[in-house]
């Protein structure tokens, strides 16, 4: 088990696997022929419920992008989005409400929530996560309230141009809050999600968007404006097309995607996927096609909605699928698998190896 | 082994106070705050006693768990979980080392057809657990392990996927994650962890980590000569389970099989790398799809 | 169950009852009591009253609270 890299000491062939009592092998597939211990885990799962926080991240993701399309239509077209802009700084507060209450919940000692803000460390995702979750619900909530006093005082000129200054750290920590749930999955030792964690950044980033644009166009009337939302959700849902089929090479190339051949695959694949983008998508150039009064394009935003959640729901499990089985874990965390040191890489490339 | 001149104090068989720095007499070694402690299990001399899971529960006064048989040879225990900290894993192997059989009448430098290991928490250097928990419950202690401080914790749970050795648990009972401390209350106290002082063939030997790092070398040189060419050492510093840039691991082990033979991962990564790739990577795609939007908003296009 | 505390270890302690058994505790999830609350116990030896459920899967009772015996 010597590696050019980097002597790595091991028994110098590897032993012939024990057939009594340990070997759960399987026959045809890329992921570990070798022994494990009785076919028992290695890894823990998580101990999250799945659709609770599920459930959160999705919130996070469409709270955090309402705010930035709000803040944007607010810059472009202040006047003519008014409605989209007012309905989009009220969504955000959905993960300040919701989904802070979704988090506490599953908490296995919920009384001591206080204990998150003892520290802020930046090897955590989920202590970079609740200070992001804090300050975006902050300005989320400022902003939210300074639009109702807007509506309410329209003599109070000072609300709208205060408004507007509050969104943009609303919007800023939003972008935060659509994305910084995907390195709190990778920067575990769960193989499916710590196999491709810039990829799985993007994808869920690209899903938030997509919720987000598609949330603000559900009662959006006909118009320039929702069109402008469509033409961002279909960028999106391409985004996240994209990012899919290199999150899949990765997957193959790690040896996790068995994790992703269970139910739950097919519930990323055809909830995910096929809700979440394909669908939508399809479903917008039909409505291109003939007259639509509008239907056509609801349904695509319940389904992308839907979509977004189910891709974190599935993902989740599926992710415990791979820390479960000992086959998935134990390919993964084999030295191919090692992120290769700047100096191994220039090895490479200079063809030493 | 030579006795430790300060054991001839101590010749009673009943004692009304604890001997000072226990440890010394029993371990061979001071434990003094601001060194590196942790374990050298040595898993040929491992007879499979289990004394180790009973000290630990003992002392710790944890309660038994994963009540019933496996059918797992003399595993019943499973896997470490927030109740079990210490747990021996056994697999009955047909061939001895080298290839040979079990049955085979030459003499084996040590029984080898049954692999015997005293699975702890690691104590690893960069500690994953450590590093993903958002309380600041796990910590460093002065001996450099690694410890739950239990009136912090809020069981949310992240420190247990982040293992990558799969120790640290959260109990469903008292809704906090728990793991072996290395018995933290006994090392401020002087003595060795109860596990290793219970064990009877010094598989588990408490020391400071160079001490036990020259000592694992030197078993392993010896085990070389002897003819057993399959034993390494899994968590000294560049090996396998050292991988990935956990550091290395003051609970390390002498193994003659591949780890995940002893469920143990070959090349476990620190999660901590890739925290800063995924939060750029995600903002970046978000930057992005805002840029796309401001411009598929803006009343110019 | 009536007793007083012998061991404490975190949030788990041993009470030893008048009967002279021993029985093994966890503070519950749900129980308001802190584990630094235990420890003064079992160095008064104080006489408590435990209210406690079966656990599953473990040799063990859950403790939901503690008081002072009458």
């Amino acid at each position: 088990m010597s590696d050019a890299a980097g002597a790595i000491d091991g028994p110098a062939d590897p032993v012939a696997a024990p057939s009594m009592a340990t070997g759960v092998t399987r026959g045809d597939s890329p992921a570990w022929q070798g022994p494990t211990y009785y076919g028992r885990p290695a890894l823990k799962e998580a101990p999250f419920n799945t659709w609770v926080v599920g459930g959160y991240v999705f919130l996070a993701g469409l709270a955090g992008s309402s705010a930035i399309l709000a803040a944007i239509a607010d810059a472009a077209r202040p006047d003519e989005a008014e409605a989209t802009v007012r309905r989009g700084r009220y969504l955000s507060l959905l993960a300040p409400t919701i989904g802070a209450g979704l988090l506490i919940y599953d908490l296995h000692t919920p009384q001591r929530f206080y204990n998150m803000f003892r520290v802020a460390k930046r090897t955590s995702p989920m202590s970079i996560g609740t200070w992001i979750l804090s300050t975006f619900s902050v300005f989320a909530g400022l902003t939210a309230g300074l639009q109702f006093l807007a509506d309410r005082v329209p003599r109070w000129r000072w609300t709208r141009g205060a408004a507007r200054a509050t969104s943009i750290p609303a919007a800023v920590s939003g972008a935060g809050m659509s994305t910084y749930t995907a390195a709190l999955l990778a920067a575990t030792s769960t193989p499916l999600w710590a196999a491709a964690p810039a990829a799985l950044a993007a994808r869920f980033g690209a899903a938030s968007i997509s919720s987000g644009a598609a949330a603000l166009s559900l009662s959006e009337p006909a118009g320039p404006t929702r069109d402008a939302l469509q033409k961002v959700a279909a960028a999106a849902m391409g985004c996240e097309c994209l990012v899919g089929a290199v999150q899949s090479r990765a997957y193959r190339r790690t040896g996790v995607d068995e994790a992703l051949q269970g139910g739950w695959g097919v519930v990323e694949k055809l909830g995910g996927t096929g809700l979440g983008v394909v669908v939508p998508l399809g479903l917008h150039f039909l409505s291109r096609q003939s007259d639509d009064s509008g239907h056509l394009t609801r349904l695509a935003s319940v389904a992308a909605l839907i979509g977004s959640l189910l891709l974190r729901v599935s993902f989740m499990q599926a992710g415990n699928v791979s820390a479960r089985r000992p086959e998935i874990s134990f390919r993964f965390a084999q030295p191919d698998n090692l992120p290769r040191s700047r100096a191994a890489r220039r090895r490479t490339v200079r063809g030493q190896r | 082994m030579d006795m430790h001149p300060r054991a001839l104090e101590n010749t009673n068989s009943e004692f009304s106070h604890v001997i000072a720095n226990e440890s010394e007499l029993t371990a061979g070694v001071l434990i003094e705050p601001g060194r590196s402690y942790g374990f050298f299990t040595d898993t040929t001399v491992c007879i499979g006693c289990k004394a180790c899971e009973v000290a630990c529960k003992e002392w710790n006064n944890l309660p038994a768990d994963n009540i019933g048989l496996t059918g797992e040879s003399y595993d019943n225990t499973g896997a470490l979980s927030a109740n079990t900290w210490r747990h021996v894993a056994f697999v009955e192997k047909k061939s001895g080392c080298g290839g040979s059989s079990v049955r085979s009448p030459e003499e084996l430098p040590f029984q080898s057809g049954w692999l015997m290991l005293s699975d702890v928490c690691k104590h690893c250097q960069n500690a994953p657990c450590l590093e993903a928990c958002p309380t600041g419950s796990l910590f460093k202690t002065e001996f450099d392990t690694v410890v739950v401080q239990q009136d912090i914790c809020n069981g949310c749970g992240y420190c247990v996927p982040a293992c990558p050795f799969g120790v640290i648990d959260v109990s469903l009972l008292d809704g906090k994650a728990h793991k072996c401390t290395l018995c933290y209350d006994r090392l401020k106290g002087g003595l060795e962890p109860a596990c290793a002082k219970s064990c009877p063939t010094d598989s588990i030997q408490f020391g400071e980590l160079s001490d036990l790092h020259a000592r694992a070398h030197e078993r392993v040189a010896q085990l070389h000569e002897q003819g057993v060419a399959s034993a390494y050492l899994y968590g000294a510093p560049g090996g396998p389970g050292a991988t990935g840039d956990i550091g290395h691991l003051n609970a390390f082990f002498l193994l003659t099989d591949r780890p995940e033979t002893y469920n143990l991962p070959a090349a476990p990564t620190r999660p901590a790398n890739r925290v800063m790739p995924a939060l750029l990577t995600g903002l970046a795609a978000v930057a992005g799809l805002a840029l796309t939007a401001f411009a598929a908003f803006d009343r110019r296009t | 169950m009536d007793g007083v505390v012998t061991i404490v270890q975190e949030s788990r302690f041993q009470l030893t009852d008048d009967n002279g058994v021993s029985h093994l505790f966890v503070l519950g999830h749900d129980s308001f009591a802190e584990p630094d609350q235990l420890t003064p116990l079992q160095r008064r030896q104080e006489r408590v009253t435990v209210h406690f459920s079966e656990g599953r899967n473990i040799i063990g009772f859950i403790a939901h609270s503690i008081e002072a015996a009458q």
